[in-house]
């Protein structure tokens, strides 16, 4: 009996040491965890994009009513994709950061589309850098390379023109913006 | 008796040492979660989107007393925490750069603090008129 009292208090001892050899794995773990969890910078391209995509259609109508300016004579206004980031307040400069050249990490692009025929756009414009627009129709899997693509919104009202008419009106907004949102 | 008390006291350190590790976690981990680094990307990025969604006489509050609290440690002034230059917001809670983000909607942005806070008003941008 006395024998196995020794046997046990020698075992608690190397326990002991085992527990702390545990809770310092624990320890680097947490620590690897925290490193790569703040490591990666807040990805807020989606709000961004959503926000953009908003913007547009604020711009493009009110009430449901088309702006004036996107008609001459009854027929679309093709000049109106020219002066519409100064129509809306757009300022599409960024920090550095984005490259050697610092290109443009935005583009949006809005298409109007009649009821009679929804799959051609009667009248379309866009603006930005076009670039980003390929990365809108990659299926995106959860993989860290499909990650760093520009994050896209989607976004489709019905409004209608001075006249009456009425449009389905879609609007495609993109954030490149990769550097300073994902690692 | 004797034995007894042996037994206890390794207890006690086996204990001691325990709480020790978890408090040193725990701080490890709310250091790590309130850090320059990490507050100065939140709060950029925040005031940026804020900045997107918003319209022309605006006011926006943003509480900033956390962020108040690191720039006093870090011996920066609070007044120039945040700064707005064109359509880029920039957060410094430490010594260096500190963090810039561009907004995209092109207002008058002007921000400034007010007890652990800080208000950005937003204007219409003025078209700036050469004096001839």
């Amino acid at each position: 009996m006395n024998k196995y009292i020794k046997d046990k208090r020698g075992t608690d001892k190397i326990l002991s040491i085992y527990w702390f050899v545990i809770l310092t794995l624990i320890a680097g773990g947490v620590f690897a965890m925290v490193y790569v969890f703040y490591g990666a910078p807040y990805d807020v391209r989606e709000i961004e994009s959503e926000i953009l995509a908003e913007k547009i259609a604020d711009c493009i109508s009110s009430k449901g009513i088309i702006d004036s300016e996107f008609f001459i004579d009854g027929t679309f206004n093709t000049k109106i994709g020219e002066n519409f980031n100064e129509k809306c307040n757009f300022n599409f400069n960024v920090e550095e950061g984005y490259g050697d050249t610092n290109e443009v990490q935005y583009f949006y692009e809005v298409e109007f589309y009649t009821l009679e025929d929804l799959a051609n756009p009667a009248f379309n414009f866009y603006n930005g850098n076009s670039n980003w627009e390929a990365d809108c129709f990659i299926k995106k899997e959860n993989d860290k390379e499909y990650v760093k693509l520009a994050k896209c919104t989607e976004k489709r009202f019905y409004a209608l023109s001075g006249e009456g008419n009425q449009y389905l009106i879609k609007i495609l907004s993109v954030i490149g913006k990769s550097e300073k949102n994902v690692k | 008796m004797k034995k007894k008390g042996t037994i206890l006291i390794e207890n006690v350190v086996f204990i001691i040492l325990n709480l020790l590790f978890l408090s040193v976690l725990v701080l490890f981990l709310v250091n790590q979660g309130s850090g320059a680094i990490v507050l100065e990307q939140t709060y950029a990025k925040q005031i940026a989107m804020l900045v997107d969604s918003a319209q022309p006489v605006m006011l926006i509050k943003i509480d900033m007393a956390k962020g108040k609290k690191l720039a006093e440690k870090n011996g920066i002034d609070f007044n120039n925490v945040v700064s707005i230059s064109g359509n880029l917001v920039t957060v410094k809670l430490s010594e260096g750069k500190g963090y810039t983000y561009a907004f995209f909607n092109d207002v008058d942005a002007v921000p400034y603090p007010e007890e652990g806070m800080y208000i950005i008003t937003i204007n219409k941008k003025e078209e700036v008129v050469a004096n001839e």
